[in-house]
């Protein structure tokens, strides 16, 4: 069997790429090194014209909407839950903060704002500010255009707020611990970073994308599995594979356990950049391969499930009481040990609930499953977690790794020195969390 | 009653610059400085006898060439000693030392790692570089890019293809230089700990951060721009201390025909009908002028010098929502003799230049740590020279003064900063240095210990932040001191602003004072 294009993973991104080839007419393989499809769900915007171009709503898509949709303790008992509805929020918040209460309409909409302008980057590929271009030159000026046309406000945020920390953002609004905190967890999201670092804000915005106004958590949907259901490529799980190249040229890939060889002139990995690359790259383009072992990738988030005798009440349970709270657990990932005090949140999609844990970086993890159960009130053999050695996100959302600088500077257009080798996945533009932007960014630019 | 061209409050070198070049363009000025001399941050006073201090700012490189030129400093006094090495203690016992001479520093480098040896000379000319990348910015009026206006326009369009001029490597660096942590940047060139914790220190200086927070590679790039070839920490000391800086440009001034009044702090500034008409003194005086100068920090500017009606309200906000946070300290000794440290022990050449203590990133980030939750640092990070090595006359023979900058020790302290707490500060940066330097104590006659509060009570910079306000990105360029408002005009006419707390800020840099001159000039006041 003779294949035009080789996709290297079978996750969201992976299979976007896919099938936006497939559909160009092209005879696509996806290897997987998984042998089972991993039932967790997935978490962000899908893009609209993803879901619109492959017919995912066809393919059983279901993107979950739950109201309230955050709920989170507050020290003196009971809980503080906020709704879709910016007003019942507001109603909520009044009962701990009035002065609160007051604000939360108008932070919804600037934030709002602000998000639509990243969305509005993200499903297309990052400006190329060294082009000389014309089309490209006016592509970036339309989109200068754009921003100054939402106003002038919205110039100034952007250019203040994305730099800043999520603590002084948040800080600028609010005065309830508890409403900073679970607004504040969501800057340092798969960050190596506490809510006093620069550049949270930016993170928390890039999370925001594709949510109503005054909803501040990805969307969680079953994206990846509609996208196993849509017809027209061939899927081969259990395969671990490696990029062959032969003179600066992709030649197709090798599986490394069986070492049977897939020619294919295209290879487009969804894999981390530095897996996919360093191998490649080392000997034959050392600035290159430098760059691209200078991603920062640092795993900081256990992601597991906790077995419950009956689904929860809540949709989305958030235990970051106080700004502090996130950055002394932080602290002690900065010094390399799992947070004391770890930032927690538990998430029911389709009634499987997952659960998040922040700060977990690489070393030993003694007694984290107990430090975490004792927090949601239940026995460590409830909890099971997988921390991450490496970045879920194949490459920290920091403002010197996004856009024109993702996956490395100058070569964001999905392209690397190999020819015919593309990446897709997130450690490419626009980044984890908004699944499928990548990998139909990448299609475009190879078609 | 007599009418200047303009009056400028504020005896600091900023306020000094300005007055410089208006009265250089023929303006009669008149300098309203609240202290007995002049200076502002930047003065040297005799705080016990025979021993003279520069009370707080105490290095300098960052003054702007094109000012030493055009007022001809050196001829009204203007003298930099070259401070040539810096010595960082570490924990083991053991030392890293770059001098001024290249080739040994490569040699000692090459001693902790031979990778970083290769790679020292490429991080120097690149920072070299994008220093002199920079430089055009910093003598430019910042663009705003919210304007429609064709001056705004064309700005901007300069600044990009200024920018794109650069090329994409080199670009690239700068998008990393302004967006990364010092600890980060520092990462992806070196890999001995104690390089990078000396090297990281540049970048936490002023700032409420600490070396692994996003954005200290900025500051890392500031103080980058007062190095002379990019590869050596060229910073100097001024003859006569950091106050010897102030006088030789207030001497510049006074050549031009500016007259200079000390003791003569300003309430407020008068406006009628939106124009600023000229200044009320603490003593009830008033004084008119076409054109008002504040040299002063931007909450002192706009929210005491002026009534808040009458300001924009939305300005006023942007000017509450600036940050200051104060957390450096100071303490200067005077000394019998000259502390022996552990790593390098007697008296020699080591001491003419400064001492680092910032043993590792972990160190300097703990220091952080202490800070961020109310506590001054229980193990600082401290930057320290000995003035009377370089300049004999600030002590009397024999004997030393010794200055140590500090960080962090936060303006707001848990509980508040008392005498007890003071003390008990001072006490942890002298046990500090014991540790590194034993039976250093025993040497030290008399102490000062300086804290944020200390610094905003003497020079009136508020929270006793050294730069007029945080140099963070979001308070840079176009922002600095609020969006619309980084020209140096300000909302009320003939009322104008030359402090660091404008674009480009910080630093004994006088870069502020000279574009607000400019700006004055420009607009025919």
């Amino acid at each position: 069997m003779n294949y035009d294009a080789i996709v290297i993973g079978a996750g969201a991104n992976g299979l976007t790429t896919a099938h936006y080839l497939a559909r160009a007419g092209k005879r696509v393989l996806v290897v997987e090194q998984h042998q089972t499809a991993d039932p967790s769900a997935d978490i962000g915007w899908v893009p609209d014209a993803v879901i619109r171009d492959l017919g995912l709503a066809g393919a059983g898509l279901q993107i979950e909407t739950p109201d309230p949709w955050i709920t989170a303790p507050l020290p003196a008992g009971g809980t503080l839950e906020l709704s879709r509805h910016i007003d019942r929020s507001s109603e909520a918040i009044r009962r701990i903060s009035p002065g609160d209460a007051a604000k939360w309409p108008d932070f919804c909409r600037r934030m709002r704002t602000l998000a639509s302008v990243l969305e509005r980057l993200y499903v297309v590929p990052p400006p190329d500010i060294e082009t000389n271009d014309v089309r490209e030159l006016a592509r970036i000026a339309g989109l200068g255009l754009y921003v100054r046309r939402l106003g002038k406000q919205t110039v100034i945020d952007l250019a203040r707020i994305l730099p800043m920390s999520i603590a002084e953002l948040l800080d600028d609004w609010f005065e309830s611990d508890v409403l900073k905190g679970l607004l504040g967890a969501l800057g340092i999201w798969h960050l190596k970073q506490g809510p006093r670092s620069g550049g949270t804000s930016f993170n928390f915005l890039h999370h925001h994308v594709g949510c109503a106004a005054g909803v501040f958590r990805p969307a969680r949907s079953n994206v990846t599995q509609a996208l196993c259901k849509v017809p027209g490529v061939e899927i081969r799980r259990g395969a671990r594979a490696r990029v062959l190249a032969k003179n600066g040229k992709a030649t197709g890939v090798v599986l490394e356990q069986s070492g049977e060889t897939i020619q294919a002139p295209l290879v487009v990995s969804s894999a981390p950049p530095r897996a996919t690359l360093l191998p490649l790259a080392i000997e034959l383009y050392p600035d290159f391969a430098r760059d691209v072992s200078n991603i920062r990738a640092r795993g900081v988030v256990a992601r597991g499930t906790l077995a419950l005798e009956q689904a929860p009440e809540y949709a989305t349970f958030c235990i970051a009481p106080s700004l502090d709270y996130l950055e002394r657990a932080y602290d002690d990932a900065k010094y390399g040990k799992d947070s004391t005090a770890p930032y927690v949140e538990v998430q029911r999609t389709d009634g499987r609930v997952e659960v998040h844990v922040q700060f977990v970086p690489l070393g030993a993890h003694d007694g984290l499953a107990d430090r975490v159960a004792q927090l949601l009130k239940v026995r460590p053999n409830q909890v099971a977690l997988q921390p991450a050695e490496e970045s879920l996100y194949h490459g920290e959302l920091t403002l010197d790794q996004i856009l024109f600088m993702r996956p490395v500077p100058g070569w964001s257009r999905y392209r690397t020195p190999i020819e015919g080798l593309y990446l897709c996945g997130s450690g490419t533009h626009p980044g984890g969390g908004i699944p499928g932007a990548a990998g139909r960014n990448a299609a475009r630019e190879i078609l | 009653m007599k009418q200047y061209d303009a009056i400028v409050i504020g005896g600091g070198h900023n306020g000094l610059v300005t007055a410089a070049y208006l009265a250089r363009a023929g303006k009669s000025v008149l300098v309203l400085e609240r202290q007995p001399r002049v200076g502002g941050a930047a003065v040297t006073e005799e705080i016990f006898p025979g021993f003279k201090f520069t009370m707080f700012s105490y290095v300098v490189s960052l003054l702007r060439p094109e000012i030493i030129r055009d007022l001809d400093l050196p001829r009204h006094g203007l003298h930099i000693l070259p401070l040539e090495s810096t010595v960082t203690p570490m924990e083991n016992g053991d030392y890293l030392v770059a001098w001024g001479d290249h080739d040994e520093t490569r040699r000692e480098l090459y001693r902790h790692s031979p990778r970083d040896a290769e790679a020292y000379d490429e991080y120097g000319r690149l920072m070299h570089f994008m220093a002199q990348a920079v430089k055009p910015i910093i003598g430019m009026v910042p663009p705003d890019p919210t304007s429609f206006a064709p001056g705004d326009l064309a700005g901007l369009l300069k600044l990009g293809k200024h920018f794109r001029g650069l090329g994409g490597e080199r670009l690239h660096a700068l998008v990393k230089l302004m967006t990364m942590s010092s600890a980060d940047f520092l990462d992806e060139w070196f890999e001995t700990d104690v390089l990078k914790a000396t090297k990281s220190a540049s970048g936490i200086i002023g700032t409420f951060l600490g070396p692994r927070s996003p954005g200290t590679a900025y500051v890392l790039l500031h103080h980058y721009m007062g190095e002379l070839d990019g590869v050596f920490r060229a910073w100097g000391f001024a003859k006569g201390g950091t106050g010897a800086v102030s006088e030789s440009i207030a001497s510049a001034a006074r050549s031009f025909g500016a007259e200079i009044r000390c003791d003569a702090g300003v309430s407020k500034v008068l406006v009628r009908n939106g124009r600023a008409t000229g200044v009320v003194l603490e003593n009830g005086d008033e004084l008119r002028a076409k054109t008002v100068v504040s040299s002063l920090d931007p909450r002192r500017t706009f929210l005491q010098l002026l009534e808040s009606s009458d300001l924009p309200s939305d300005f006023v906000q942007d000017i509450k929502r600036f940050k200051f946070r104060g957390s450096s300290g100071k303490v200067n000794l005077a000394l019998d003799s000259l502390p022996s440290f552990t790593c390098m022990p007697g008296v020699g050449r080591q001491h003419r230049g400064a001492f680092s203590i910032s043993p590792s990133l972990d160190y300097v980030e703990r220091a952080y740590d202490d800070a961020k939750y109310g506590e001054f640092s229980r193990r600082p990070y401290m930057d320290i020279v000995f003035p009377s090595m370089i300049d004999p006359a600030m002590a009397p023979p024999g004997k030393h003064v010794m200055s140590i900058f500090v960080q962090y020790a936060p303006y707001k302290l848990n509980g508040g900063w008392t005498d007890a707490k003071r003390e008990a500060f001072g006490d942890a940066v002298v046990n500090t240095v014991e540790s590194f330097a034993p039976g250093f104590k025993s040497k030290i006659l008399h102490r000062q210990v300086i804290t944020p509060l200390d610094i905003e009570k003497i020079t009136g910079l508020s929270e006793g932040n050294i730069f007029a306000g945080e140099l963070a990105l979001h308070q840079l360029f176009f922002l600095r001191p609020a969006p619309g408002w980084a020209k140096f005009a300000t909302p009320v006419h003939g009322f104008y602003q030359a402090g660091s707390g404008t674009h480009p800020g910080g630093g004994i840099m006088g870069a502020s004072g000279r574009l607000a001159a400019m700006r004055i000039l420009k607009d025919g006041a």
